[in-house]
C-alpha cells in the first residue's frame, strides 16, 4: 500500500515539475516561410500585401505607359490604419517602396527625412566648413509627380468555435498636377482559427 | 508538546473555546463540539506532524505551478487591496502603485493586478507605462479567449478552489473591465498624440462592447418582453419611446460602456469620420437617454449628416435643435472621472444545509458583496465667460460591477456549496486518521481559507461626468469647482476643433489633462 502511495506521489512531481519547466531554443529560420503564430496581422501577411500591391502596380497597363519614357517620381503618403490593431503600417510602405525602387521604374522622393535633409543642407551653407563651391544649393530639388496612398481595415468576428479576421489593403496612386487617380488596387487576407477543444 | 485533558466546547457555531487545565484558549469560529480526552503520545504526534509536513511541501510543490500564491488562501483581495486603496484617495499614486502586491505571469489574478496597475500608472501620467502594462493585460485576455474548450488547468483551479477558495480561479477579465482597459489605452495613446493608435483601441473597446451586447442579447430581450407584458407592444414603440427607452438604457448600462462610446465618438469626430462618430453618439444616448449634452451631439449630427428621419424622430423627444453654433469657434469637451469604484466586500451569512446524516445545520459562508456607497455623487460645476455650467453623467461603473456580480451569483454559490462539502469531508477524513489535533488543524484551516472571491477591478473611478460647449476660438480661463476643490485652467479653443479636459477628482486630489483634438 505505502509503495503504491509512493509510486503515486513521485509520479505526480514528476509530472508537475515536468509542466512546469520550459526550455528555450535559438534557431534562425527562413525570413520568407509563412508564419501562423496567431492569428493578428503578421510578416507573413506584410510580405503577401506589399508583394500582391508591387506586381499589381508594376503590371498594369497604365502605370506601363507612365514609365515608358521616363521614371516618374513618387512619394508615399502614410497607409491609414483603420484595423483594431497596432500595425506599422510604415513598414508596409517601406516595403512598397523598395520594391518599386528596385524594379527602376519609379523614383522617390522620401517625406519622412525632410528635416534631417533641410538641416544638412543648412549646414552646408551657412557652417562656413563646407567648400561653397561644393556646397548643395537650397531650392534644387524635384517635386514629386505622384503620390502612393493607401487604407488598410479589418473585420474582426469571433464566437465560441473560431475567431475569424479580415484585412482590406487598398492602394491608389494619384496624378499630383491633376488629381486623377491613375491606378488602384485592393489585396485581401482572411485568416480563420479554430479553438482547441482540450488542451492543458 | 503534549495534549492532555483537553476540553472542547462552543459557544456558538462562531467560536471555539478550548480549555485546558485551569486555562481556557479562545480559538475562532467552529462549528461542532468535540471532547478531547485522551493522551497523544509522541510517537503519535510525530506520525501526525510527519502527514501535515508532507502536506505542506506538496502544497507548495503545487502552489509554485498553481494560479494561486500562498497569501490568497488566508486573505481576501479586498484586504490586500486597502493600503492602495488609501493611498489612491490620498492622490499619492506612485506610492499606491507600489503597494500593488507583485504577481508572476502563472498568477491566476496577475491579469487584474495589470489592470490595477496601469489605472494607477494612468492616473500618475505615465502614459507610456501605463500604456505598455495594459497591453500585458490585453495580452492575457486574448489568451484567455483563444483557450480550448476544455482546458485541464481550469479543472486543476477548480480542484484548488474547492479545498481552499475562489481565489484559487484564474481572474477573468469582464466585459466592462474589458471596455475601461481600451478606454484608458486609447487615452494613453491620446496623451502621447498617436491618434491612430487611440483610434485603434477605441474600435477594440467596440469590439468587445458588441460582444457585451451578444452576450446579454437575453435579458435585453426579457426586458423588452417585460414591457410588453406591461402593455407597451413594439408598435406603441414611438410613442411611448422616452419611458421604453430610459428602460433599455437601464439594462444596457449594466453590460455597456457609454463612457467608451462617448470618447469614441469624439475621437471619431475629431478624424473627420462623422458617420461613426454619429453612431457611437447614438449608442452612447441609448444608454444615458436623459443627459442633455449627449441629446445636442446626437441632434447636431443627425442635422449635419442629413439624417432627417433621426432628427424628426430625435426632435420630438428631446424639443428641438437650436444650433448654437457661433461662426469661428471651437468645442470643450469636459470629462471628470469622479472617485473610486466600490470594492468587492465579504459577506458571511448562514446557509443551511442537509448533511449525509440528513440532519440540517447552517454552515457559514463568506460571499462577495457590494456595499452601497457613502459618498453622493456631485456634479461639476464650470464657470467660463460668467456663465455657469453642471456636468452630467455619462457613465456609473458601479452598476456594471454589480450587473456582472449577479450575474455570477448563481455559480459562485453553488461552488461554495460544493466547497463546503468538499473541506467537511476533509476534515471528516484527517479528524479520522490524525485524530483530535488533525480535526482541530483541520477546522481552522477550513475557517481561515473560507474567503469570499472579492477580485474586481477597484481602483476605477466610480462614475464620470461630462460638459460640452461651444467657445469662440482664442484663450479661455475655465474654473472649475467639484466637492469643494477649485481649479483655474486656461485652454485653447481651436476653429472647429475640440479641446479635450480629463478631470480627476478622488477624494482632496483634483488634477486635469487638457489636449486639442
Amino acid at each position: 500500500m505505502n509503495k503504491v502511495i509512493l509510486v503515486a506521489s513521485i509520479s505526480l512531481a514528476v509530472t508537475v515539475l515536468a509542466g512546469c519547466t520550459n526550455k528555450s531554443v535559438v534557431r534562425y529560420g527562413d525570413a520568407t516561410a509563412v508564419e501562423t503564430t496567431d492569428i493578428s496581422f503578421g510578416s507573413t501577411d506584410l510580405q503577401k500585401v506589399a508583394g500582391e500591391m508591387t506586381d499589381s502596380l508594376l503590371v498594369s497597363p497604365v502605370v506601363g505607359t507612365l514609365t515608358a519614357n521616363k521614371r516618374p517620381i513618387v512619394f508615399v503618403d502614410r497607409i491609414k490604419n483603420k484595423t483594431s490593431e497596432h500595425i506599422d503600417t510604415e513598414s508596409i510602405t517601406d516595403s512598397i517602396s523598395t520594391k518599386l525602387l528596385r524594379s527602376g521604374k519609379f523614383r522617390f522622393v522620401d517625406m519622412a527625412r525632410v528635416d534631417a535633409a533641410r538641416e544638412q543642407l543648412d549646414f552646408q551653407q551657412n557652417s562656413g566648413m563646407v567648400d561653397s563651391s561644393k556646397a548643395m544649393q537650397f531650392g534644387r530639388q524635384v517635386g514629386a509627380e505622384y503620390m502612393l496612398y493607401g487604407n488598410l481595415s479589418s473585420i474582426v468576428k469571433s464566437n465560441k468555435d473560431q475567431s475569424d479576421v479580415y484585412y482590406k489593403f487598398t492602394m491608389r496612386l494619384m496624378d499630383l498636377e491633376s488629381g486623377l487617380v491613375e491606378w488602384a488596387d485592393e489585396t485581401e487576407i482572411r485568416k480563420t482559427k479554430g479553438k482547441e477543444f482540450v488542451s492543458w | 508538546m503534549l495534549l492532555k485533558n483537553v476540553f472542547v466546547l462552543t459557544i456558538s457555531n462562531k467560536s471555539l473555546v478550548v480549555k485546558r487545565g485551569k486555562s481556557l484558549y479562545f480559538i475562532t469560529d467552529m462549528m461542532r463540539v468535540h471532547f478531547l480526552n485522551k493522551d497523544l503520545s509522541k510517537g503519535y504526534m510525530f506520525r501526525v506532524l510527519l502527514r501535515i509536513t508532507v502536506c505542506i511541501v506538496l502544497a507548495t510543490a503545487l502552489s509554485s505551478c498553481s494560479s494561486m500564491s500562498f497569501g490568497d488562501i488566508f486573505s481576501s483581495y479586498n484586504t490586500q487591496m486597502q493600503p492602495v486603496h488609501s493611498a489612491q484617495f490620498n492622490g499619492d499614486f506612485k506610492l499606491a502603485e507600489s503597494l500593488i502586491k507583485p504577481r508572476g505571469t502563472s498568477d491566476g489574478t496577475y491579469a487584474l493586478s495589470l489592470l490595477e496597475t496601469g489605472r494607477l500608472q494612468y492616473l500618475d501620467a505615465n502614459w507610456k507605462t501605463s500604456e505598455q502594462t495594459l497591453a500585458l493585460a490585453y495580452q492575457q485576455v486574448q489568451t484567455s479567449e483563444q483557450q480550448a474548450k476544455i482546458q485541464l488547468s481550469r479543472g486543476v483551479e477548480n480542484v484548488g478552489a474547492l479545498v481552499s477558495n475562489d481565489s484559487a480561479l484564474r481572474y477573468d477579465i469582464p466585459f466592462y473591465e474589458q471596455s475601461m482597459l481600451h478606454t484608458y489605452q486609447a487615452l494613453n495613446y491620446l496623451y502621447q498624440r498617436q491618434f491612430e493608435g487611440a483610434l485603434v483601441e477605441v474600435r477594440r473597446a467596440n469590439l468587445v462592447q458588441e460582444k457585451a451586447l451578444l452576450a446579454n442579447q437575453g435579458s435585453l430581450f426579457k426586458a423588452q418582453q417585460d414591457m410588453n407584458n406591461n402593455g407597451i407592444s413594439d408598435k406603441s414603440f414611438n410613442e411611448s419611446y422616452p419611458s421604453m427607452a430610459a428602460t433599455i438604457g437601464e439594462v444596457k448600462n449594466g453590460f455597456q460602456n457609454a463612457y467608451t462610446f462617448y470618447l469614441s465618438a469624439l475621437l471619431y469626430e475629431a478624424a473627420g469620420e462623422l458617420n461613426d462618430a454619429y453612431i457611437d453618439y447614438k449608442k452612447a444616448l441609448e444608454i444615458f437617454t436623459h443627459n442633455h449634452f449627449l441629446q445636442q451631439d446626437v441632434l447636431r449630427l443627425a442635422k449635419k449628416l442629413a439624417m432627417t428621419d433621426d432628427l424628426a424622430r430625435f426632435e420630438q423627444q428631446f424639443g428641438q435643435y437650436k444650433s448654437n453654433e457661433i461662426k469661428n469657434s471651437g468645442q470643450l469637451v469636459i470629462m471628470l472621472e469622479q472617485g473610486i469604484i466600490n470594492p468587492k466586500e465579504e459577506i458571511a451569512i448562514n446557509l443551511p444545509i442537509f448533511t449525509s446524516h440528513n440532519d440540517m445545520r447552517f454552515y457559514s459562508v463568506a460571499l462577495p458583496t457590494y456595499r452601497q456607497r457613502k459618498s453622493p455623487r456631485t456634479p461639476l460645476m464650470l464657470t467660463v465667460n460668467e456663465q455657469s455650467y453642471q456636468s452630467q453623467e455619462i457613465i456609473r461603473l458601479q452598476s456594471l460591477a454589480a450587473k456582472h456580480l449577479e450575474d455570477q451569483l448563481p455559480s459562485i454559490v453553488v461552488r461554495q456549496v460544493l466547497r463546503l462539502i468538499a473541506k467537511e469531508e476533509m476534515r471528516q477524513q484527517i479528524s479520522r486518521k490524525g485524530g483530535d489535533l488533525g480535526n482541530i488543524l483541520a477546522s481552522l484551516y477550513n475557517i481561515a481559507s473560507e474567503k469570499a472571491d472579492t477580485r474586481s477591478w477597484s481602483t476605477l473611478p466610480d462614475n464620470v461626468q461630462i460638459i460640452r460647449l461651444n467657445l469662440a476660438a482664442g484663450k479661455h480661463q475655465l474654473q472649475i469647482k467639484h466637492q469643494g476643490q477649485s481649479k483655474i485652467i486656461d485652454v485653447e479653443i481651436n476653429a472647429n476643433r475640440i479641446s479635450l479636459i480629463n478631470v480627476n477628482s478622488i477624494g482632496n486630489y483634483l488634477d486635469h489633462k487638457a489636449i486639442n483634438l
